[in-house]
């Protein structure tokens, strides 16, 4: 049978464990919109029992730990939930200023290339005019420019995403160098058996970091040490040291990603810099791809039929007409750049077919160009009317997946939030129960107080001072 | 189960889910278009290129169309006049053969003939903004040059080409009549069965027979010269039709990349009242907690 002593000290652990489990509760309140925060509870038990004859008694409450609610897999979907909506969402940012070069309807390419046609369907009635021809001319030289100011504005991009590579690897080897600090921390304290929580909610919250921008896999590794590795096996952070990647310029005047000496550029599976290779690699490449055969097609064909007629001139025999567009490089790549008119003469436009200055039969072999395949198997207007459809399917294909990513990941964070957020309501009441306890607790060494006092005055009923 | 006790990011995104939809519908009604960018409609974006293509290349047919009615019509006309000076000529002609005139009179109508055959030459070599008319495609030389040596007085500087003109998709219209076909056909030609009734004039022999060749000259002329009257109405034909496709493809487009009014102010009035909510929602939310009750 315990004695008062005894009680006394089992009323002393109710004291503080109450004083704890307060502790913990003004913590999370304290911490409620701290980023990355975990709510913690104090878990406790029932001291151990000791035996007394035939009776096991309690010993009180015994704190166990301060525990962090966290669910390690919610964590990890979340990590790779934020990498897939990141590089989704750097690539429609991309790909949404990519399209303002495709909005017009009554202007840019599309426009000029059936303007040019019109011209020529002017100049056919008149063929001899040269202020039609001329007009011919400048209806030429908006296309050049149109197909020059496309080019350059998808090269200006690119150029522009090869500094976002340069930013990013910085701000990786940033976090890395952190998440490696943090983690040595967390080994150190978890060695000597003490409570690394809150330095592990800043850990879980830098490699979320790190999951916005490069795809990050982590593997816990005991002790509370982890590995960090892209998905295709580059070590970031390993045994509380970190591996900074470098960015070098390749061949293509892009910047490359490296780790050591390799190349991991094409190996970026999530996070912005892999949606930012992914636009800078695939994207822009294939729509300037496009854009340089329709030009190089198309400056072909117009010289090419320019050739087969003859100029505006008296001389005898007539002069067969030379190129109006300056001839596209070998293969199409760099054509739309390179784009320009050849000729400022407007009497260069070989719309005669007999060689006399009234004819006007080879600009139906000039007009003919309009419904003849230039690119792709494609009449010029088709090619860019089906550039402007992928480049606006692709848009909006990419701003669907963004939206049912980010759906996902409320969804995720949800959860998260349901098993890790701090609620103010449930401290509240936390606090009220914990304070009740503390009381009740207080109120039992009262009593025990003054019956150690009844039993020290032999019965008589004196107050203890 | 534990509710998530922080749904503010949630909010957060209703909220701007509603102004992003009042934006698109707010720009929508701006604009008058439903599709401001290629990914708002790619299919309508693309097939509005071709539509715009389309609705350039009626606008360039229908500017030809007028180009190639003045033409048409100068050439016309001038056919007209011909038609007159030599309906003229044939009835000096017929005056002449009659044997009865003394001959001053004869000379006299040598005289009117040789007006009449300066007139037509002129006539064939009418320009119309500076581009003669009757010289197939030579259009910078004047058709007929007087003298030369041809028995027909004249020599013909053109060649024997037409122009065509793209006045529809796939339809080609010629637009002109060489020379050498209306005033100087082999065997038909009116400047040489001119020249000799004026030689049978002044000769006073053959002249019936002269008469006669003209006469089948110029109707040869009359006929070849339907060719103005026909091409003058198929472009009035063709201008009626364009003009139709144009106001089709303009509906169409409409169709396409227009914006239905009264959906869209609907759709702005309900996100409004969407992005209202949300803000009370937020409101609400951040106003009060279980601490605020215990005392």
């Amino acid at each position: 049978m315990a004695g008062l002593f005894g009680t006394l000290s089992i009323a002393l652990s109710g004291l503080g464990v109450s004083q704890q489990e307060l502790a913990t509760s003004s913590n999370n309140v304290a911490n409620a919109n701290t980023p990355g925060y975990t709510r913690e509870v104090a878990e406790v038990a029932a001291g151990a029992p000791v035996t007394l004859g035939s009776f096991n008694e309690g010993t009180g409450v015994v704190l166990q730990k301060i525990e962090s609610l966290r669910d390690p897999l919610m964590e990890i979907q979340l990590n790779q939930e934020t990498q897939q909506n990141s590089s989704l969402n750097t690539q429609l940012e991309q790909l949404q200023q990519m399209q303002t070069q495709f909005s017009s309807s009554t202007s840019g390419i599309g426009a000029d290339i059936s303007n040019f046609f019109n011209s020529l369907s002017q100049l056919s009635p008149d063929p001899s005019s040269i202020e039609l021809r001329q007009a011919v001319l400048t209806a030429a030289g908006n296309l050049a420019a149109d197909f020059n100011s496309a080019a350059n504005s998808l090269g200006t991009q690119k150029s522009d995403l090869n500094l976002t590579v340069q930013q990013s690897v910085g701000a990786v080897n940033t976090l890395t160098s952190e998440i490696a600090g943090v983690d040595q921390q967390i080994s150190s304290l978890e060695n000597a058996n003490q409570d690394a929580t809150t330095l592990v909610d800043q850990q879980t919250s830098l490699i979320r970091q790190l999951s916005a921008l490069v795809d990050v896999q982590v593997v816990q590794t005991g002790q509370g040490g982890i590995e960090l590795a892209t998905s295709n096996g580059t070590t970031l952070v390993s045994g509380g040291q970190s591996f900074a990647l470098t960015t070098a310029t390749g061949t293509d005047g892009n910047t490359d990603i490296l780790a050591g000496t390799t190349d991991i550029t094409g190996t970026l599976t999530g996070g912005s810099l892999a949606g930012t290779i992914q636009i800078r690699d695939q994207e822009i490449p294939g729509v300037l791809s496009q854009l340089d055969q329709l030009a190089a097609g198309f400056s072909n064909a117009i010289n090419t039929a320019n050739g087969l007629g003859y100029i505006l001139s008296d001389s005898i025999p007539p002069t067969l007409g030379g190129n109006i567009f300056t001839t596209p490089p070998a293969g199409g790549t760099g054509a739309a750049a390179a784009m320009q008119v050849a000729i400022t003469d407007p009497t260069l436009i070989a719309a005669s077919l007999d060689g006399s200055e009234g004819s006007n039969g080879n600009l139906a072999n000039l007009s003919a160009v309009a419904t003849t395949a230039v690119a792709g198997n494609q009449t010029p207007i088709d090619a860019y009317s089906d550039l402007v459809f992928q480049v606006g399917s692709q848009t909006s294909n990419t701003s669907a997946d963004v939206d049912g990513s980010t759906q996902i990941l409320q969804q995720l964070q949800d959860e998260r939030g349901s098993i890790s957020g701090v609620s103010l309501d449930e401290e509240a009441a936390n606090v009220v129960q914990f304070q009740t306890a503390y009381q009740a607790s207080a109120r039992v060494i009262s009593t025990i107080d003054s019956m150690l006092a009844d039993a020290v005055n032999l019965g008589i009923d004196t107050a203890v001072q | 189960m534990r509710v998530n006790p922080y749904p503010m990011p949630d909010l957060l995104a209703a909220l701007s889910q509603t102004e992003a939809e009042a934006d698109q519908a707010a720009l929508q009604i701006s604009t008058g278009r439903s599709v401001n960018q290629p990914s708002d409609n790619p299919t309508a974006a693309a097939l509005e290129i071709e539509t715009n293509n389309e609705s350039t290349f009626d606008g360039g047919y229908l500017q030809d169309l007028s180009t190639i009615n003045g033409q048409l019509s100068a050439a016309s006309s001038t056919l007209s006049s011909v038609q007159t000076a030599l309906q003229q000529a044939l009835s000096l002609g017929i005056e002449g053969a009659n044997g009865t005139l003394s001959e001053s009179d004869q000379q006299a109508i040598v005289t009117d003939l040789q007006g009449i055959q300066s007139q037509v030459i002129s006539l064939a070599n009418t320009s119309y903004e500076g581009t003669y008319l009757f010289g197939g495609t030579v259009t910078g030389t004047a058709p007929y040059t007087v003298g030369g040596g041809d028995p027909s007085g004249v020599t013909y500087n053109g060649n024997d080409d037409v122009n065509q003109v793209s006045v529809g998709n796939g339809y080609q219209l010629a637009i002109n009549q060489p020379g050498s076909q209306l005033f100087s056909a082999s065997g038909n030609s009116v400047f040489l069965a001119l020249n000799n009734l004026i030689v049978a004039m002044q000769s006073n022999t053959g002249i019936g027979t002269a008469v006669n060749d003209l006469s089948a000259a110029t109707n040869y002329l009359s006929v070849q010269s339907t060719f103005y009257g026909n091409a003058l109405s198929q472009v009035q034909s063709e201008t009626t039709y364009l003009n139709a496709a144009k106001l089709q493809i303009a509906q169409q487009q409409n169709t396409l990349v227009g914006v239905d009014l009264p959906t869209a102010a609907n759709n702005l009035s309900q996100s409004q009242t969407d992005e209202q909510a949300a803000l009370e929602a937020i409101d609400k939310f951040s106003q009060n907690n279980l601490f605020d009750y215990l005392q």
